[in-house]
């Protein structure tokens, strides 16, 4: 028994003594010209495909920088997009790693890093449709925003004369937010909502939601879901015998099952350059994902803003940076960072065909 | 008329997945007397086992089903003799089985997260090839008539076993005191190891049935047990017709429920109706 005391006190001590000497390295001890950035993003599980696309984009961002005046360093921790999961990723990031500046994928992970990024005076560019994200003075947000997603969206609908629309939306921040923007759009138009089913995130039985949801008549479907709502949705329209056409914005691309989807348009942000896809292309052999171009610009303006300064910048001199940006080269097209420090970048019209997602306007 | 058809067909299928979750969890509950959050790990074993040996293996389809029922048994009767037996013999209290339990859930569901990633699956086919039935102007799906008759015939099953066999007696027996059990010579200790392999298989068969329905994930159990046991608390703690009765009563209630409000309102539902119960009917619809 005392035996068994004895080794529990030493391995408290040793755990004791471990977790100092980890949490004791400030940033400080970092080496003078290295900017850290910390990535937070799903590596594991139903949207793994999409952190991957994230962290294949920064890296080959980082692989084609020339030389520089600082050294940069990418840190990635998996979040499978679980707030509980992105908060702690994030305090590693910013306790253990010291990270300069911090990369946040999707809404849900975004609203969870950008608190914690304001309080630790830590730049954070968020890939999120929320414009919360963005709140405070280090929090950016680098995606097209969802009023300029509604605008293109709207336009589409007008322009195939369609005036009844039936919305399902989960109750999921970066949903709302892209289906209020959508909601604010419509005032004044001759398009009407004629149906709007709210469903829970993390449901798997959206039977009565698919049933109601064909009260009114609509002529198009407007999808919201995340993945494995996304296809769980898909099929169990498909099984209570809609024949309506789909359309959505963003969730198309969210999907790997997009067969589901096959030959919907749908709104999302506008086509890479030809140079980002093909370099993203040579790098994986796959196509870029949803949000990779935006990661690849995310790496590319903070270096530019950093080599900019002369000394070291602290992330309030990074911050201030890119508040400045104007008509920067990315990936994404001409980027400037607009009011409420959103990095502006179009929408545009895509389809689903022979499942990889086509541009057509 | 045709959303009241469709409403109730869905009641019913979501109903015959709870009663199936519910008839499992009664029989441990009525043996052992605590809330066994493990056999909620083993609805996802039966998902994946057959996901594994279906689909990665391509073992036929019966074979899969047929092993992925029993292994999630074996796992069950194997987590009885290795956790809940010592700690039985030691007479720990039911908190302490709780938290077992939970501890037995995080492990297997982690290491099938591990092995498969926590990716969701589904076990069915393209949906194009389901076969759709139309009943008076509603829609439903092979796998769901499937789900319905096979809940209809685990029930059947139970209640001749419970009724006409030495072994169902003793299972009666066991529920209504295990010491007095002990003392007529009832071997309390291998019935109770039989009724959570019994049970186990059912909470795999229900991992099946919901991959093929909608999909698997390794914490796919845990919602599933939670609306099981909140039917085997309306319909009746430990009485294996009460939840089956609870069961329905609670899918039809979570469909009807938000036929004219938001679905988002559907868990509200579920768990309001539960307090409800626990309010004014705390031995549910049947006594035990």
């Amino acid at each position: 028994m005392k035996t068994k005391w004895i080794i529990g006190i030493i391995a408290a001590v040793i755990l004791v003594i471990v977790g100092i000497a980890l949490f004791d390295r400030s940033p400080d001890q970092a080496e003078a010209g290295l900017i850290k950035i910390g990535v937070v993003a799903p590596l594991t599980g139903d949207t793994a495909f999409l952190g991957e696309g994230v962290r294949e984009a920064m890296l080959l961002a980082k692989e084609q920088l020339g030389d520089t005046e600082y050294q940069y360093e990418l840190i990635f921790e998996d979040d499978q997009l679980d707030p509980k999961m992105t908060a702690s990723a994030t305090n590693k990031l910013i306790d253990i790693d010291g990270v300069d500046v911090l990369v946040s994928f999707s809404s849900g992970s975004g609203n969870v890093v950008a608190p914690i990024a304001e309080r630790n005076e830590i730049v954070h560019l968020g890939i999120a449709s929320d414009p919360n994200v963005a709140n405070g003075f280090y929090n950016f947000i680098h995606w097209t925003p969802p009023a300029e997603e509604a605008r293109v969206f709207v336009e589409e609908l007008e322009k195939r004369n369609i005036s009844r629309l039936g919305m399902i939306v989960p109750n999921q921040q970066g949903a709302v937010a892209v289906a209020d923007a959508v909601k604010e759009r419509l005032e004044g138009t001759d398009i009407e909502i004629v149906n709007e089913q709210t469903i829970n995130a993390g449901d798997t039985d959206f039977r009565t939601a698919v049933n109601k949801a064909k009260d009114g008549n609509p002529e198009i479907y407007l999808l919201f879901a995340f993945t494995p709502e996304l296809e769980i949705l898909g099929r169990q329209m498909k099984e209570a015998g809609i024949t309506t056409p789909l359309t959505s914005i963003e969730a198309f691309e969210l999907t790997e099952e997009r067969d589901l989807f096959e030959g919907y348009w749908y709104v999302n942000a506008a086509e890479p350059t030809n140079e980002f896809n093909q370099a993203f292309n040579s790098r994986t052999g796959k196509n870029q994902t949803l949000g990779a171009p935006n990661a690849y610009d995310i790496f590319n303006l903070v270096v530019s803003v950093t080599e900019d300064e002369p000394q070291r910048p602290t992330p309030k001199d990074i911050a201030e940076g890119l508040k400045d940006v104007e008509n920067f080269n990315g990936a994404l097209g001409n980027l400037s960072v607009g009011e409420n420090d959103i990095i502006l970048s179009p929408a545009a019209v895509r389809i689903i065909q022979n499942g990889q997602p086509v541009t057509i306007k | 008329m045709d959303i009241f058809i469709q409403l109730t067909l869905n009641g019913l299928i979501a109903g015959s997945i709870y009663a199936l979750v519910a008839l499992g969890f009664n029989l441990s509950y009525g043996t052992m007397r605590f809330f066994d959050l493990g056999y909620s790990a083993l609805i996802a074993v039966g998902g994946y086992t057959v996901f594994f040996l279906s689909r990665q293996i391509g073992l036929p389809l019966p074979i899969s089903i047929l092993i992925g029922t029993i292994m999630a048994g074996i796992a069950g009767y194997i987590i009885y003799l290795l956790v809940y037996v010592p700690l039985r013999k030691r007479k720990a209290s039911n908190m302490a089985l709780l938290v077992a339990s939970l501890g037995i859930f995080t492990v297997i569901q982690a290491v099938i997260g591990i092995f498969f990633s926590s990716q969701f699956r589904t076990l069915s086919g393209p949906v194009d090839a389901e076969r759709i039935f139309h009943v008076f102007g509603g829609s439903i799906t092979r796998i769901q008539v499937i789900i319905l008759g096979t809940s209809i015939v685990v029930m059947f099953a139970l209640a001749i076993i419970f009724r006409f066999t030495t072994f169902g007696k003793s299972i009666r027996a066991i529920g209504d005191s295990e010491e007095v059990s002990k003392i007529v010579g009832i071997n309390t200790s291998r019935i109770i190891g039989y009724v959570l392999f019994i049970g186990s298989a059912i909470a795999g068969l229900v991992g099946i049935l919901v991959g093929f329905d909608t999909g698997i994930t390794p914490t796919m159990g845990f919602s599933l047990l939670l609306k099981g046991v909140v039917a085997s608390i309306i319909g009746g703690v430990g009485n294996v017709y009460g939840g089956v009765v609870g069961a329905l009563f609670l899918g039809l209630i979570e469909n009807y429920g938000i036929w004219h409000i938001s679905t988002e309102w559907k868990d509200a539902i579920a768990f309001g109706l539960l307090i409800l119960f626990l309010y004014f009917r705390p031995q549910g619809i049947f006594r035990k």
